[in-house]
C-alpha cells in the first residue's frame, strides 16, 4: 500500500511542547486555594493497627483534614483495571484504600492529611499516633506457601492464583530425551523508575463533580474512585496528563482515591505528589520469581519435553498478579514447538512490596529462564544458538502448548537470524582482562489485553469547516507516541497535513473512553477505532465528491487536502469544498467508532487452554559483551534488536520503543534490583536503586521487519512491551559465552560473576 | 518557622567568628551536594547554615615552589580545568574525571568532600595519595592536618565545629606516575565500591617512593602503609605484585552492604592495586 | 552577624527578577518551580540522582535540587523556557524533536540544558564524549541513542558551519 504519512519518522505532536518545556505535567499544575496532601505510611511490613489518634494532627494550625480508614465510605473494593466486564473473583483482588486491621507491607497508606502548605502537612504526619502491634510476617514466597504459614491477609490463603498447562506426556518426553537441562532461576523485584513520581490535583467543580487531573495510564479508574466515595460514576472525572513515564507502574490507582477523599472532605482543591522515596515505597514492582525449569531434547537438537514450575512473589496485595501470572503461564514455553509440556505456576502473598504490572507483564520472567535453557542445551549439544532456535521455533500454523494456533506469519526464525547476523564479524580483543562473548535470545509477547476482558476502544474524528480535523480519544500518552499514531492515521486516511489535526486525549468527560494505555494495546485498539472512524468519514467525503465531480468513488482518491480522480488528476476538488457541501446538506462530518478485540470466556479452570490473547509480537536480541575476568564487570558493546513490527506507523517511535525497551531491561539484566530484607526496602532511592545512565549503554541497533501480519491498523503489531523481552537472557547467554559462567539469578552483578570465576579457579 | 537559620559571612574571619559562636549548631555549606539530601532525609533537623560559597579568599589553585595549594571552595570541575592540577597533582585530576557526574562536579568542592568524611569520597582518596595536608582555620589560628590523620570514622573527622577548612596543599608529583581507579556499579553517578589512588616514583626499575590510598574499603579512606613499605625498594615483578596484593588485603576492613559483600570488596582490593600500577606505569 | 530564619532573595530567573521570602533550607529547585512558577525544571528525585532539575546558574549547568535558594540571591538562572531565543538551544530543540529523542519528555528540559552547556564548550565531541557529558541526566524511555543522535547532529552542523 502506498502511504504518505504512515511509516514516516515524523516528530510527535507533543515533541515541540516538550522540548520547549511547555507541557504541564501533573505536578506542574496548581489551583488557587489549593491544599497540599501527604500520606502517612506504615513503619512495619506486618503489624496490627490497634489504634490511631489523629487529634494532635487535626489541632495543628493549617491542617484541613486528617483521614483514616474509618473515614472512607467504601474502603475495601475489588481492584479493577478499566475492564468493562466482570471477570470474577479469581482475577480481581482486594483494593484497600487505607490500611485497616492488619498492615501488610512497609509503606502501606495508613492516613491522609491535607493542609495549607506542604510543610504543615508534613508536620501533621509526625503528629498522627499509630499504635502498632508488630506481627511476624512472611517474606519468602516458598515459605508463604507452606501450611501454617503466617497469613498475609486476615484468614484467607496466601495463594493468589494457580495455573497449569498440560500437553502430551512429559514423563515419556523426558524418557525420550538424550539431553536434559535442569536449572532454577531467580529474578528480583524491580522498580519502574519512571522519572516523574506519582502526582495529581483534584477539585470540585460547580456541579459537585470531582475532577482529578492525574498522571495515570488508566483514566477508567474514575469508576473505582466513585465507588470509594459512594458516588455515581458520572460524578467523578479523570483528566489524564501527559505522563512522565509509566511502564505499568501507573496502571494501578496511585493518588486518585486519596485526592478525591480529601477534596470531597474539604471542598478545596488538593495536590498530592509523591517524593521519589515514597514512590519507590508505595507503588507496584515487577514480580520476583523463582523458576524451576527442566528441558529435554534429542541428540539432533529437537525439544521433546519442558517442565516448568514458577513461583511468583505477589507481595502484600493482589492487584494485577493473577493476570501477570497468566501471561507467565502461557509464555512459559517460549515460542517453541514442544510436544510434551507441563507448566505449573503459583502466585503467593507475602509481606513484601506488592507486585503488579511492569513493562513485559509476566512474559519477561519465564523468558529469562527458557532462553537460558535453550542456550545450555545448545552448548551440551554442540549447536550454535541460532540453529537450535530455528530448529524448534514456532512457525505459521504452529501452536502454543495452550493450543493457541498462529494463523499468521510467525517471525521467530527470521528475527533470530537477522539479529544474530547483524553482530558482524568478531573483533580482536586486545585487553588481557577482557573476554568477549555473544548471546542470542528470542521471545514472544502478546499485544492487546487478555481476550476474556472483552476489550474495546472508542475514538471520535471530526472535520472542521476550514478543513482541519479534531480527534478525541481517551488514550493516556506515556511518551510512546500514542497520540501521534492516531494523528498519522487520520492524516493518511483523510489527506490532511498533520499540523491541521488536533488531538484531545485522556479525559473521561470529554473524550470517548479508549481503554488503558497498558498491555501494548493502544495502537492496536485505539488505532483501529480511529482508523474505523476516519474511514467512515472518508467514505462520506468520497461519496459526496463523486457526486460533485461526476466520477465514481472507485476512481477517486483523497490526498493533499483534496479529492481527485485516479484517472485524470485534473478532475479535482478541494477537501474544504466537499466539507462545506456536506455541511450544507447536513451530512455528518464526525464519527465515533468502536473497535472490539476478539472476545473469549473467562478461564473456567486452572488448566489454561485455547485463545487467551488476540495476537503476539516476535522479536530477538543479539548482544556482544565484554566481561572483565577480574572484576566481573560486564559491558554490553553491541546490542541488536530485531522485531517483526507488522507495520511501522512512525518509524522513529517504533525504533524508540525498541531502543528504550532494550535498555530498560539491560538494567534488569545487569544492575537493577529492588533489594528487600524482611519486607524492608534496602534500595530506597535513586542513590541505591541504579538504572543505566548514558555512559552505561551501547547504541542499540534496530532492525524492523514489516510483515503486515499484525491485527493493528495497516497490519501493525504492538511493540512497547515486547521490546523489553529477550534482552536479559541474551546478555546472560553472552556472559556464559564469554567466561563460562551461567548466571541464574538477576541481576548479573560484577560480584556474582567475579566470585563464580574465582570459585572455578 | 524553619528550624534552620542561614548566614552569609562576608569574610573568612566573619565566618570563623560565627562558627565559634554557633559551636555544634553551625554547619558550613558551600556546594550543598551532600547537605541538602541529608536535610531532606531528616539526618539534619536543625542548624545554622553558614554559607561560605561567596568567600573568594577560599578559591583558587596556586603553586609556590614545590607546593601546590588549592582553596577549599575549588570545585571538582575547576580542578579538571586546572593545568596545575593536571601536571603536578595528576592523581587528583584523574579522580576528578570519575567524580559523581558532570553536573555535580560544577558544585561539589574539595573542601566539602573532605568535610563530609565519606569513606568512599572520590575527592579524598587522591589527596591521601598526594600526602596532602588539610589547612584548617579557627579564631585560635590556623593548623595543618595530614589528610591521613583527618578522618576518624564514617562521616567523622578531627574538624571541630568552630573550624573551617580553608584549603589543601601537597608537594608536586610532576615527575611521578599516578593512577586513580574507581570501581562502581555503573559508570556515572555511582558511589565507589572500592577505589584506589596511586602515586609512584621509580628509581631504575625499583620502586622509590610510593603512596597507595584506598577508598570505600574501611571506615575511612586509608593509606596502605604496609603495602607501601613492602614495595619500596622492590622491583615490580609479578611475584612482588602478587605479594603486595596479599598484604593490601590485610590492611583493609571492608563492610558488606546492599552494594557488595565484604568478600567481593576484598577481592577488588587486590585487583585494583595491580591495575593501578599497570595504569600508572603504562 | 545576622542569622536569618527567613531570607528575602531576588533571583533573575530567565531574565526576570523574582523576589521572595525563603526558608534557609529551601532549594533553588523549589524556588524556581514554586515561587517563580517556572515549571519546566522538574523534580524527579530531589536528591541529585536524576538530573531532571538541571538549570544554568552563573553560566554553569547544575542540579538545582542541590543548591540552596539563598545561594542564588542576586544571581542569574536560566532554564529551557528562558533560552527560547538562543540559537544553539533552538538547534538542539529541533534536533531532539526530529530525531525522536523525546518520549515522555520529563528528562528533556534538563537534558537540553546539559547538552547546550556541553556543546557551547566542545567543538567536535564524539558519541562517547556526549554520553559522558549527559551522564548526570537519567532518561528511562529512550535508551539514550536518539538523544545522543540529536546532540551529535547539532555538533556536526556546528562544525560544518565553522568550516
Amino acid at each position: 500500500m502506498e502511504t504518505t504519512v504512515i511509516g514516516k519518522g515524523l516528530p510527535k505532536v507533543d515533541a515541540w511542547a516538550k522540548v520547549k518545556g511547555n507541557i504541564v505535567y501533573a505536578d506542574d499544575f496548581t489551583l488557587p486555594g489549593m491544599l497540599y496532601a501527604k500520606v502517612l505510611r506504615s513503619k512495619y511490613p506486618a503489624a496490627r493497627i490497634l489504634a490511631i489518634d489523629t487529634s494532635k494532627a487535626e489541632a495543628l494550625p493549617g491542617v484541613q483534614a486528617v483521614l483514616t480508614a474509618k473515614d472512607v465510605p467504601n474502603n475495601n473494593l475489588r481492584a479493577k483495571f478499566g475492564q468493562s466486564t466482570d471477570v470474577g473473583a479469581q482475577f480481581e483482588g482486594l483494593y484497600r484504600v487505607l490500611a485497616e486491621g492488619k498492615v501488610r507491607f512497609m509503606g502501606e497508606a495508613v492516613a491522609l492529611v491535607a493542609a495549607e502548605s506542604l510543610k504543615v502537612a508534613e508536620e501533621a504526619l509526625d503528629l498522627i499516633e499509630v499504635d502498632y502491634e508488630p506481627l511476624p510476617g512472611v517474606f519468602d514466597p516458598e515459605e508463604a506457601l507452606q501450611p501454617g504459614a503466617y497469613p498475609v491477609g486476615e484468614n484467607e490463603s496466601n495463594v493468589v492464583s494457580r495455573f497449569k498447562v498440560r500437553k502430551g506426556d512429559v514423563e515419556a518426553g523426558f524418557a525420550a530425551a538424550d539431553v536434559i537441562i535442569e536449572n532454577t532461576y531467580r529474578v528480583p523485584f524491580v522498580d519502574h523508575a519512571y522519572l516523574e513520581p506519582e502526582s495529581g490535583v483534584a477539585w470540585l467543580d460547580e456541579d459537585g463533580v470531582i475532577n482529578i487531573r492525574v498522571s495515570t495510564q488508566v483514566i477508567e479508574h474514575f469508576r473505582t474512585v466513585a465507588e470509594v466515595l459512594g458516588l455515581p460514576q458520572n460524578r467523578v472525572r479523570v483528566i489524564g496528563t501527559w505522563l512522565g513515564g509509566g511502564f505499568g507502574g501507573k496502571e494501578d490507582i496511585t493518588v486518585e482515591s486519596f485526592l478525591a477523599l480529601l477534596t470531597w472532605k474539604t471542598g478545596r482543591p488538593v495536590k498530592l505528589t509523591y517524593t521519589r522515596e515514597e514512590s519507590i515505597l508505595a507503588h507496584s514492582k515487577r514480580h520476583a520469581y523463582v523458576m524451576k525449569y527442566k528441558t529435554g531434547a534429542t541428540r539432533d537438537g529437537r525439544l521433546v519435553a519442558l517442565e516448568a514450575e514458577l513461583i511468583s512473589d505477589a507481595g502484600a496485595y493482589t492487584y494485577l498478579t493473577p493476570w501477570v501470572l497468566l501471561y507467565s503461564t502461557v509464555n512459559a514455553t517460549g515460542p517453541y514447538d514442544i510436544p510434551n509440556v507441563k507448566v505449573d505456576t503459583v502466585a503467593v502473598l507475602t509481606n513484601n512490596p506488592f507486585g503488579s504490572a511492569n513493562r513485559g507483564f509476566g512474559a519477561i520472567q519465564p523468558n529469562v529462564a527458557y532462553e537460558s535453557q535453550m542456550d545450555e542445551l545448545a552448548r551440551v549439544l554442540g549447536m550454535d544458538p541460532l540453529t537450535i532456535r530455528q530448529k524448534n521455533c514456532l512457525r505459521q500454523g504452529g501452536s502454543l502448548a495452550t493450543g493457541f494456533t498462529f494463523d499468521r506469519y510467525v517471525a521467530v526464525a527470521d528475527v533470530a537470524e537477522k539479529a544474530w547476523q547483524a553482530l558482524g564479524p568478531v573483533q580482536e580483543n586486545e585487553d588481557k582482562n577482557i573476554r568477549l562473548g555473544r548471546g542470542l535470545a528470542v521471545g514472544l509477547m502478546s499485544y492487546g489485553r487478555l481476550t476474556f476482558l472483552h476489550d474495546s476502544s472508542r475514538s471520535y474524528v471530526k472535520l472542521e469547516l476550514d478543513g482541519s480535523a479534531v480527534i478525541r480519544c481517551g488514550v493516556p500518552d506515556l511518551g510512546g507516541g500514542q497520540a501521534q499514531s492516531l494523528c498519522q492515521i487520520v492524516a493518511e486516511e483523510l489527506g490532511i497535513p498533520l499540523e491541521k489535526i488536533k488531538i484531545y486525549i485522556a479525559d473521561t468527560a470529554l473524550t470517548p473512553l479508549a481503554g488503558t494505555t497498558t498491555a501494548t494495546r493502544q495502537l492496536y485498539m485505539s488505532g483501529n477505532a480511529t482508523l474505523k472512524a476516519a474511514r467512515e468519514l472518508k467514505e462520506r467525503l468520497l461519496t459526496k465528491a463523486a457526486a460533485m465531480l461526476g466520477v465514481r468513488v472507485a476512481y477517486l482518491k483523497i490526498a493533499n487536502e483534496g479529492i481527485e480522480s485516479t484517472v485524470d488528476p485534473q478532475q479535482r476538488i478541494s477537501l474544504k469544498e466537499v466539507i462545506n457541501a456536506c455541511a450544507t446538506e447536513g451530512i455528518e462530518l464526525f464519527c465515533e467508532a468502536q473497535f472490539n478485540a476478539p472476545f473469549t470466556e473467562v478461564p473456567a479452570s486452572e488448566v489454561i487452554s485455547g485463545r487467551t490473547f488476540a495476537d503476539f509480537t516476535f522479536g530477538a536480541h543479539a548482544v556482544e559483551v565484554a566481561v572483565d575476568v577480574e572484576t566481573g564487570a560486564v559491558e554490553v558493546r553491541k546490542l541488536v534488536a530485531c522485531y517483526d513490527v507488522g507495520k511501522a506507523i512512525n518509524v522513529l517511535n517504533v525504533e524508540g520503543q525498541l531502543e528504550g525497551g532494550a535498555i530498560y531491561c539491560l538494567g534488569y539484566a545487569l544492575m537493577e534490583e529492588l533489594a528487600v530484607e524482611q519486607g524492608r526496602i534496602k534500595t530506597p532511592s535513586f542513590s541505591e536503586y541504579l538504572i543505566p545512565t548514558s555512559a552505561d549503554v551501547p547504541d542499540v541497533e534496530t532492525i524492523l521487519i514489516e510483515s503486515g501480519a499484525g491485527l493493528g491498523p495497516y497490519g501493525a503489531k504492538g511493540v512497547g512491551e515486547p521490546a523489553c523481552n529477550s534482552i536479559a537472557p541474551a546478555i546472560l547467554n553472552a556472559i556464559r559465552d564469554a567466561v563460562g559462567v551461567r548466571v541464574t539469578s538477576l541481576p548479573a552483578t560484577p560480584e556474582k560473576i567475579a566470585l563464580a570465576l574465582r570459585k572455578e579457579q | 518557622m524553619s528550624s534552620f537559620a542561614y548566614a552569609v559571612p562576608k569574610t573568612k574571619d566573619e565566618a570563623l567568628a560565627l562558627l565559634n559562636e554557633l559551636g555544634p549548631g553551625g554547619r558550613v555549606v558551600a556546594g550543598c551536594t551532600n547537605i541538602l539530601p541529608d536535610i531532606r532525609a531528616k539526618k539534619i533537623t536543625a542548624c545554622t547554615l553558614v554559607d561560605i560559597s561567596r568567600l573568594a579568599e577560599l578559591k583558587g589553585i596556586n603553586v609556590r615552589g614545590e607546593k601546590v595549594t588549592i582553596g577549599s571552595l575549588t570545585t571538582i570541575n575547576e580542578l579538571l580545568h586546572s593545568e596545575i592540577v593536571a601536571n603536578h597533582g595528576q592523581v587528583l585530576w584523574q579522580a576528578g574525571q570519575r567524580f559523581a557526574d558532570p553536573l555535580v562536579r560544577n558544585r561539589a568542592t574539595i573542601g566539602g568532600n573532605l568535610a563530609n568524611a565519606s569513606p568512599a569520597a572520590d575527592g579524598v582518596v587522591p589527596l591521601l595519595a598526594l600526602d596532602a595536608r588539610v589547612m584548617v582555620a579557627s579564631l585560635a589560628g590556623e593548623r595543618e592536618i595530614p589528610v591521613d590523620a583527618f578522618f576518624t570514622g564514617p562521616g567523622k573527622s578531627v574538624l571541630q565545629p568552630n573550624e573551617l577548612i580553608t584549603g589543601v596543599s601537597f608537594a608536586k608529583t610532576t615527575t611521578m606516575k599516578s593512577a586513580f581507579i574507581k570501581f562502581g556499579l555503573r559508570k556515572a553517578m555511582a558511589i565507589s565500591l572500592a577505589s584506589i589512588g596511586l602515586v609512584v616514583g621509580l628509581k631504575g626499575d625499583k620502586v622509590d617512593q610510593v603512596r597507595i590510598a584506598l577508598g570505600a574499603l574501611a571506615p575511612t579512606p586509608l593509606r596502605a602503609r604496609q603495602t607501601e613499605s613492602y614495595l619500596a625498594g622492590n622491583t615490580l615483578t609479578p611475584a612482588v605484585v602478587a605479594r603486595a596484593q596479599e598484604i593490601v588485603r590485610t590492611e583493609v576492613k571492608p563492610i558488606s552492604d546492599v552494594r557488595a559483600s565484604q568478600e567481593y570488596r576484598l577481592h577488588l582490593t587486590g585487583v585494583l592495586l595491580k591495575r593501578a600500577f599497570e595504569a600508572a606505569l603504562a | 552577624m545576622e542569622l536569618q530564619k527567613e531570607i528575602t532573595i531576588t533571583v533573575q530567573v530567565n531574565g526576570r527578577p523574582v523576589t521572595a521570602v525563603v526558608a534557609p533550607e529551601e532549594s533553588l529547585l523549589e524556588f524556581v518551580r514554586n515561587r517563580a512558577g517556572v515549571t519546566d525544571v522538574k523534580c524527579g528525585c530531589n536528591k541529585g540522582d536524576c538530573g531532571t532539575c538541571t538549570l544554568v546558574l552563573e553560566g554553569q549547568p547544575v542540579k538545582s535540587c542541590l543548591v540552596l535558594a539563598a545561594q542564588a540571591n542576586n544571581k542569574e538562572v536560566w532554564t529551557v523556557r528562558g533560552m527560547a531565543a538562543d540559537p544553539l538551544m533552538q538547534a538542539l530543540q529541533e534536533s531532539f524533536a526530529t530525531h525522536g529523542a523525546v518520549q515522555c519528555g520529563f528528562c528533556t528540559p534538563g537534558m537540553l540544558v546539559a547538552a547546550r552547556s556541553f556543546l557551547a564548550h566542545h567543538q567536535q565531541p564524539d558519541r562517547e564524549a556526549i554520553k559522558e557529558a549527559l551522564s548526570g541526566n537519567l532518561c528511562r524511555c529512550t535508551g539514550y541513542k536518539k538523544i545522543v543522535d540529536a546532540v551529535a547532529a547539532v555538533a556536526a552542523s556546528q562544525a560544518s558551519a565553522r568550516d
